[in-house]
């Protein structure tokens, strides 16, 4: 069998969430944090889990799992926030966060990973595509999707 | 004229909130207002102002509406076309150079159609207090309805 060409590095976090795993590039990440006291934001949708104090902002904290209609976890225990750099076009202070129920783990991808097949997505046009590393399947998000939905 | 940078807190069920003073308020005593005797409806009180009154709401720490009768004073919004209130646990303004409000946008579709209720933050540590977007509270307490 034919080895798959490998082609340049690029350095993934592998996001582990409530029964699925998200595949994010190191670079978008500018921080991972302590799930402190989140600060409900009343009539915000319900993925929105709150916001929470990091440096001087008070940053948006989403649940995956909501995006994608399941529930958002129940505890915070033993997770962690990944804060994220502002979308493209969007105002330098607007950073967002995504919970995620442990901490990160670096990936380095080479291109020799197989695509997951359509029908393991799940049915949400908030993740782009796939990857199986290690036989897991790990989603991509779609970012201008969610920009859609962050900023409609 | 209005401090921009002067804030006043307001406590609504166990969660704090600041308003702007650019938005234009009125605090008054629950003593000059016309109390809402019957238990049933949104409004808790009244403001008369010669020949209009103006409703104002008791909110909870969610901003949903609750009926409790602990509360002394209500601040009332300058809004178009007509003032409107809530009913606050505790107000305090802010001394000027306490407070440093960053800018902040709730991610989503706004709930009213005067945009998100909240368009700053005021982040210490790790507590956060959600600052009001006064045209869109406004328009919020405006939608409660039965305001006469």
């Amino acid at each position: 069998m034919k080895a798959r060409r490998a082609g340049p590095r690029l350095h993934a976090l592998e996001v582990p969430l409530e029964g699925m795993t998200l595949l994010v590039p190191s670079a978008s990440v500018a921080e991972v944090v302590n799930p402190s006291n989140l600060t409900a934001v009343p009539f915000s949708e319900p993925w929105l889990l709150g916001v929470v104090g990091w440096r001087t902002l008070a940053v948006p904290v989403v649940s995956f799992e909501a995006l994608l209609g399941a529930p958002a976890p129940a505890s915070h225990a033993g997770g962690k926030i990944l804060i994220f750099y502002p979308m493209s076009g969007r105002k330098d202070w607007e950073f967002y966060g995504v919970l995620a129920t442990a901490e990160p783990r670096p990936q380095a991808l080479d291109g020799s990973q197989p695509a997951v097949s359509e029908g393991e997505l799940p049915d949400s046009s908030y993740i782009a595509s796939g990857l199986k590393i290690a036989n897991q399947s790990m989603l991509i998000p779609d970012l201008q999707a969610l920009q859609k939905a962050f900023y409609p | 004229m209005a401090d921009p940078n002067q804030y006043l807190r307001m406590q609504l069920g166990g969660a704090s909130y600041l308003l702007p003073s650019t938005a234009g308020f009125t605090i008054e005593q629950r003593e000059n207002l016309i109390t809402n005797k019957s238990p049933e409806g949104n409004v808790v009180a009244w403001r008369s102002v010669r020949s209009s009154r103006f409703p104002a709401y008791c909110l909870d720490a969610n901003l949903r509406v609750a009926r409790h009768q602990q509360w002394h004073r209500a601040v009332f919004l300058d809004a178009k076309p007509q003032a409107v209130g809530l009913v606050a646990d505790e107000v305090q303004l802010l001394p000027r150079a306490e407070t440093v409000i960053s800018p902040f946008t709730p991610l989503g579709l706004p709930p009213t159609h005067a945009g998100h209720l909240f368009s700053g933050a005021w982040v210490t540590g790790n507590r956060v207090i959600l600052v009001f977007n006064p045209g869109a509270l406004a328009s919020y307490l405006q939608g409660l309805g039965e305001s006469t």
